[in-house]
Formats: C-alpha cells, structure tokens, sequence
C-alpha cells in the first residue's frame, strides 16, 4: 500500500512543480457496506467502494480543490486545478497549511469491518432481543453501517501520514404500538465488544415503556435526556465551538471565550479517540489529532482551529481541520460520581426524554431553537416513570440548555444517529432545569 | 466527464446472466463546482468530476445494491457479485417485486439558454462578490454574510433488465445565502436558498441581490419595529414560503409510500396515513379549497426531471385533492406492495445511492383571489409571508412554522412588523382552516432529506398565498 501513498506524494510534486505555493493530498480507499431494514425484514444491502484521492493547493492565496477517482489523469487534473487557482480570487485569510514533520499514534482499525459477513445475522438477533425486551411483537427498522478506509496523506508542508480507520453502528427503532416505541444505538470503531443486541434491548425497552402515550401538557419541566438525545445537543455545541461557526456568527459563544457558560462540573471535549467512529490520528492537514477541552469546568476554553483559523485568532490549530473548514470529530462530555438512577431519584416532577430530531433555529447567534422529540417521552414523579406521553416540543434556547445543566450521569454512552445525534459522542445522562416544552394547538 | 457506458452494459448483461428477477445499472457523472465565500472573500473554489456506477438486483425476493467508481470490467463484476449476493441472502419473508413497468429507450436533456461551461471561474465568483457588495451598501448593517454556490453537469445512463435504456443530461445551480443581521445590539439571521435546472440565466430568474436586500431589510425591521402578537385564536395569511413549506412538510411527506409501509422507519420516520389508520386515500384531511400536486415536470425547476431514476415517465401526481387525501407518491417497490403502478417518484443524489421515493416540486394549486382581496377580509390576523425557524413531527402531523417577514392585519390593512409569529398546530387543522387561496404561485428552492445515508435531494416547495381562519397564532 506504501504505492498508493508514493501515487498521493507525486501529485503533491507534481503540483509543486508547477507552480502551487502549498498542496495537500488525501487519498481515500474506503470500503462501506450497510444493511437497511423495516418492518423486522431486510430490505436492503448495499455495498460501495470508493477510489478518490481530495486534492486542495494554495496559489497566492487562492485556495483550489479537486477530487482525483482511482489516480486516473492525474497531470490533467493537477493543471486545471492550477489553472484555476490561477483565474480564482485571493483569500487573505488564508493561513497556510499545518507546516512540520509529525509522528502519530499507530492506527487501530479492525479489517474485519473491510468485509463484514453475514450482517444480516447480526441485525436478526438485535430484532429478536428487542422483541423479548418489548415483551410482545415488535415492528423495527433501521441500519446495520460498516467503514474501513486506508488513508494516505501527504503535504507539500512536510505532514506524511498513513492511518487506517474502521467503524461499525447498529440503529435500532422499534415499536410496540403505533405511537409507542424507543431508540437504540451501538456504535464502535472495532468489532470486540460490538453488541448490537444492547441497543435492541434498549429499543425494546424504551417502546414497552411508551405504550399509551397521552398528549404532553405545555410548560417548564426538569428533563432528564438520554445519553442518545443528549448527543444531539452536543453536536449542536460542539459545531458551535468551530471557528467557522464563530467567523459566520452561526454560534452562541461568539466574543464569550473565557466566560462561564455552564455550571462549573460541565467539561466538553472534541477527541476522535480510538473506541470512536470517526478514530483519526490525523486531521486533514495533517496535524495529529488530540484531545480538546473546551468548555472547562463551566468556562469556554477554545474554539476548534485549522491552521488558518487558528492564525485569525492568533492561537494554535487543535487538529480539527477538515479539507476547507475546522470541525468537531468526536465530542466527549465528562461523567461525575452520580449513578442515572440517582439522577432520576432527584427529579420530583419531570420528563425523561429518549430520541429528537429536526432541530432548527431561529437565530444562530442568539441560540433560540425547536426540536422534536421522538420514541419515548415519559412523565417523571417521585424519580420514577409515570406516564408515557406524545406530541410535545423543546422549544428554547442552546446558550440556556447548557447552563440550566443540573446533574450528569456517570454512565456514558458513545451514540451516533443519523445527522440528529451527529458528530458521535460520548455521551451521559444529563438532567436540565427548566426546559420549556411546547405543543400543536 | 466520464461515463462509460460500455461498462454500465456490461455490469447488466453479468447481471442478467444470474437468476435474477429485475436487474439494473446505473451510471452518473457529475461536474460539480463549489464556491465558498464569507463576506465576499472567496474560502475556496472546490472542482470535481464524481463519477461511478451502481448495480441493483432484485433476487430471491430481495434487493442488493453495489457501486463503485472504479471503471473497469472486473470491478464491474464484482459490484454484480456483491448485489446478487446481498439480494439471495436478504431472507425475507415477505418477497419484495417491482411493479410492472415497460422498458423505454429515449433521451432526454434540460435547456441551457445561456450555457454554464462558457462562463469562466472569474465570472463565476465575480457574481457572488458583487452580491456581498450589494449587501453592505444597501444600508442595513450586517457584520456577517456568508455565500455558497454548486453548479452541477449531470449526466446519467440507465438501463434495465426490462429492455431500457436511457441516458439523460441536467445542468443545475443552486446557492445558499446567509445573512446575520445586527441592530440596537441585538441580531436577526436568514437562510436562503436559491435552486434552479438550466444555464447561467439561473441569476436572471432569481434576482438574488433584490431579494438577499429585502431579506436583510426585513430583518432589520423587525429588530427596530418588530412587536410581538398577542397569542390567540385569529386569522392567518400564510405567504407562499409558508404555503409552500407546508405542502412539502405536511403532505408530500406523509404521502410519500415507502414511509407509509415503514421503510423510512427508523430515519425520516413513517406517517399518519398507514392502512387500517383514521386516514387513507379517499378520507378528508383539508378544505375542499385545498388542492396539493407534486410535478416533477415544472420547467426549469429545481426538481425537475423527465424519468425517474427507475426508468418511470414523471407526470404530475394529485396529493391532497379538494381537501381529500388522493395519490401517493411511489417507486416501483412500495407500488408493488400497495398493489399500484409507479408514478414516476423514485430518485436518487448519485451513482451510490439507491434510487427511493421522493418528492419533486411540491405546491398548492392557485384559486381564484388577488392577496389584496385576502387581506381585505380580514378583520384581525397576521400576514406570515416567510418562514424561518421550523419543523415537524416524524408523523408528519404536528409542525412548526416561525414567521421572518410577517405583519399584523388590522380591518384589512396591513399594519406594523410582526416579530417571529408562530403557528404551531396539526396537519389536519392546518389544512382545515384554509377557506381561500391567491391566484400567484411562486416557487422556492429546497433540499429535501432522507434516507441513510443521507441523500439531500432539490425540490422546489410553493403555492399561492392562502387564507386560513381562526387558527391559534402566539
């Protein structure tokens, strides 16, 4: 494989040689398969195969980019990217790419998920183990996802990089009853230890506990989520801490860096680690990924960087590069001493909400927001399960949301749904104060 | 452009020589251009050739699927291999068949009146800035503006185990635009989209600059004179943004087939209409004034296509008809298993996508008013031109609008800005209330999401302006 790296080396030179100022090269061979199913059957497999290196040069500060497929006409491709720089127009933000010679940490990934067999055996069991947990018949979809790509990396500014990265995610949703069912997700980056039966557990469990659902009444309730809707809240943070976000005003930590923006045991984090789906040693320049507090025991601490942001904002890149903007990778929210059930047991009259989606905002700057929430939505008194209910909303505010947090669990959970619950996490359960939820009148 | 189509062929012929109920294969090349700019600066110019093909088989009851773009015969063949494999070793219980189809050999293209390929790079951007500087000299202060454009060759060839053989070509521009907004310390933000099937005259049609002005003055006003309404039951003028957002949310959506049977369970969710429901076809879900159609056929569209990616002639399809819930939207999959025939639905974003259902342009059909006669009779209400926070449940029955530009009618006038009015109701109320719809539809571009992975796909949304009655608005 050390030739597709060379392949990915020459057109860095050979767009050098005519005359870019900066190139990067990533050539990817991934391999991607998924089963999709409903109504417990398989209706689906796919596979798909892609040959593609991503090629982005800098030409007196003009920044360009391309796609090459399978390293097929490669000159021609170089000169009309060049010859477009050439006509494009100057980018005096641009701050070069990661300069340097880095070491990284070896990769990890599990070449099982290159080919997995027999997917359609995992997805029956994970029915089957929601059917049990449900109690009764059960009708699920979703998917059963595998990645494994070979990366080769080279710069013209000295990062040289090869890394492997594999994935695997089961999503279950079933339900017990029209309008009664649950959520669950199992996401890895190897195949030990990967249980898709927990997250048809999971679903099963949380549908038999929906059955009946009535009507939600508006108002302001302590909601404690589930570490799978809390993901989608720490995907909306998390692209809100990119500097891209803050450069558009499309963030509510604009001009807030070093201000206390949530309760003092919050700690954020952006860390592709090894056990994450999207485990990477490298960002897209080249620079070794690490870990990134930043919000630090209640305090902004950073906004994510490329090399070029981070010289706008006259700090350091964190790693977070992608081909043209910075973005978060795998967001991790600390745990604390606190068991869920102890964090239900504090909750004298609230709601215990599970999955959402379609989160849309008003006004990215100032944070005001709705969201749906999905699957089961449960009444709390007394820290136990009262009622299922449906049809209600969060409607409120992401900068209030983060510091109305009252409590968080120590269990943790990596999930990853869809674009909802989106970049992956490692997430809690977490208890709110004073979530204003809504209804159709 | 790459596209060879002997190898599309060949994966098929492999393919047919396979015991195999249905085989096809597909294959796409897509120029794509991408211009990002933040504040008139130029981040990037990104150009790319994505090009592949993709085998689908129907086989023992099942479906596979396998792309690649790698262009040669043996990974032809290993696509076929891999997609047989799949579909044989689906298992399902309940065999899954197309719905019957004839094979159809024709071309088809969309216009260009002023060619994309002859407008240089320079020119290009140069559109984009020149926007910028519309933006800051028009007098509303906005600190940030950020702009995106793709425009797309699409050139596609399909061809079926049914005897088909189509091959196609669509030029497509769309663009984003954002605008954050600031007054009296306090800021209001806009997404736009602009979206349009044809050449560079896209620019003429959209006149971005006069409506990105507009968009950046309506949100100055409402910081500066925007009042908040007094919630409770009145009469609202819905714009066609809203009109048209709330034909695509809540009825093409839930009209969609393959929702209707749960395939899109556990992503975009299923629907309120599902067999042995409250709704069906035939049962009333609107006023009788309400008539919503999905054409993908509209010229010049976002949406627009001449066959669908299954091979299928796309024709206008009747949604909710005189109130009544009419047709749903299929592929050849999910009309097989409702017993129908296709019409024309399925699509896809690429060669590696499978081709589902989906929407195409999505609008209410125009009445008989002018807007001034609608507003006329209003005694007190809101005019909710357009839209910018939403969202709806994923039974596509409680949804969320949020007014940008809207004003309060008072005895049949327009009166003061109106500062994010809200309707937040049920599809059945929604559509129930409507009693009277303008004569002018206007259209706007979209992209609609669905699927895993995910495959955003252009519409338009649209409709005339409509009057509903006594609805809850706070």
């Amino acid at each position: 494989m050390s030739d597709v790296l060379n392949k990915t080396e020459e057109i860095v030179q050979k767009a050098k040689k005519l005359g870019a100022d900066e190139v990067l090269a990533r050539t990817t061979f991934g391999k991607y398969r998924q089963v999709r199913f409903s109504n417990n059957q398989v209706d689906i497999t796919v596979a798909w195969n892609d040959y593609v290196t991503d090629v982005a040069l800098a030409w007196k500060k003009r920044v360009v980019a391309t796609q090459i497929h399978n390293f097929e006409d490669v000159d021609g491709n170089v000169k009309r990217l060049l010859q477009l720089a050439k006509v494009s127009q100057e980018n005096p933000m641009f701050g070069g790419f990661a300069k340097g010679k880095f070491k990284y940490a070896a990769n990890k990934a599990d070449k099982k998920l290159a080919d997995m067999e027999d997917m359609a055996s995992y997805v029956s069991g994970a029915v089957d183990a929601a059917e049990k947990e449900a109690g009764g018949k059960i009708d699920s979809g979703g998917i059963l996802y595998t990645k494994f790509e070979d990366v080769y990396l080279a710069s013209s500014e000295g990062p040289i990089g090869v890394d492997a990265r594999s994935a695997v995610e089961f999503s279950i949703r079933a339900f017990v009853e029209r309008e009664a069912s649950g959520h669950g997700v199992e996401c890895s980056s190897t195949l030990k230890g990967f249980d898709p039966a927990k997250a048809g557990r999971k679903a099963g469990e949380i549908a038999r506990l929906a059955k009946g659902p009535k009507i939600g009444e508006e108002g302001a309730y302590d909601v404690i989520y589930d570490p799978l809707i809390f993901g989608s809240m720490l995907g909306v943070w998390s692209n809100m801490v990119s500097a891209y976000s803050i450069l558009l005003q499309m963030s509510v930590f604009v001009d807030k860096m070093g201000n206390k923006v949530a309760p003092e045991f919050v700690t954020l984090k952006d860390n592709p680690a090894q056990y994450s789906m999207p485990n990477r040693v490298f960002d897209d320049e080249g620079v070794p990924t690490k870990e990134n507090v930043f919000i630090d025991h209640g305090v902004l601490k950073t906004y994510l960087h490329n090399t070029s942001t981070a010289k706008l904002f006259k700090t350091e890149t964190t790693g977070n590069a992608g081909l043209v903007t910075p973005n978060a990778w795998n967001v991790e929210m600390d745990g604390s001493n606190m068991s869920k059930d102890e964090l239900f047991k504090g909750v004298k009259r609230g709601l215990y909400l599970t999955n959402t989606w379609y989160t849309r905002f008003q006004n990215y700057n100032k944070g005001d927001f709705s969201t749906i929430p999905r699957d089961g939505i449960f009444l709390i008194e007394k820290g136990e399960i009262k009622q299922s209910l449906k049809d209600l909303r969060i409607s409120d505010n992401a900068l209030t949301l983060l510091g109305n947090i009252a409590g968080v669990s120590k269990e943790r959970q990596h999930v990853h749904w869809w674009g909802e619950a989106d970049p992956p996490s490692l997430s809690p359960y977490v208890l709110v104060k004073d979530v204003h939820m809504t209804k159709s009148k | 452009m790459k596209m060879d189509e002997e190898i599309v062929d060949f994966a098929l012929e492999y393919a047919k020589g396979k015991k195999v109920e249905y085989a096809e294969a597909r294959g796409q090349s897509q120029q794509r251009d991408q211009l990002s700019l933040r504040n008139g600066i130029l981040e990037a110019y990104a150009s790319a050739v994505d090009d592949g093909f993709c085998v689908r088989i129907n086989a023992k009851g099942g479906i596979g699927f396998a792309s690649s773009n790698k262009w040669t015969k043996e990974e032809a063949k290993e696509v076929v291999d891999l997609a047989f494999k799949y579909a044989t070793t689906a298992n399902r219980k309940e065999k899954l068949v197309f719905a019957e189809e004839k094979g159809v050999k024709t071309k088809w293209s969309v216009e260009q009146k002023k060619k994309i390929e002859n407008v240089s790079p320079e020119d290009r951007v140069a559109k984009f800035v020149e926007l910028n500087k519309a933006l800051t000299s028009c007098g509303v202060k906005i600190p940030a503006i950020g702009a995106q454009c793709s425009i797309d060759l699409i050139s596609k060839y399909f061809v079926n185990s049914e005897g088909s053989k189509i091959s196609s070509f669509v030029p497509k521009i769309g663009a984003f635009v954002f605008v954050s907004v600031a007054e009296q310390g306090k800021t209001e933000q806009a997404f736009r989209q602009f979206g349009y099937s044809g050449g560079w005259e896209a620019f003429t049609e959209w006149d971005i600059e006069g409506n990105m002005i507009h968009t950046a003055k309506v949100l100055r006003d409402v910081i500066t004179k925007g009042r908040a309404v007094k919630a409770g039951n009145m009469d609202l003028i819905c714009g066609s943004e809203v009109t048209g957002i709330a034909a695509h949310e809540s009825c093409g959506h839930p009209m969609e087939a393959d929702r209707i049977l749960g395939r899109e369970m556990s992503q975009a969710g299923r629907s309120f209409i599902y067999k042995g429901g409250p709704y069906w076809i035939g049962t009333r879900i609107g006023s009788k004034t309400v008539t919503v159609v999905d054409d993908p056929t509209v010229e010049h569209s976002y949406g627009y296509y001449a066959y669908d990616d299954e091979g299928v002639k796309a024709r206008r399809r009747f949604l909710y008809k005189d109130g009544l819930i009419s047709e749903f939207l299929h592929n050849r999959e999910s009309a097989a298993r409702l017993g129908t025939r296709g019409n024309g639905s399925s699509r896809t974003v690429n060669y590696d996508r499978e081709a589902i259902v989906r929407m195409a342009n999505t609008f209410v059909l125009p009445g008989k008013f002018s807007e001034e006669e609608l507003i006329e009779d209003v005694k007190s209400g809101v005019f909710m031109k357009s839209f910018t926070e939403w969202n709806i449940d994923d039974k596509r029955f409680n949804q969320r609008y949020v007014g940008r530009e809207a004003y309060l009618i008072e005895n049949g006038e327009l009166k003061h800005p109106v500062a994010r009015p809200i309707i937040e109701t049920t599809t059945l109320k929604f559509w129930s209330a409507v009693d009277a719809v303008s004569k002018e539809v206007e259209f706007a571009a979209a992209t609609c999401g669905k699927s895993d992975p995910g495959q955003g796909i252009p519409v338009f949304t649209g409709g005339p302006s409509m009057r509903l009655r006594e609805v809850y608005v706070k």
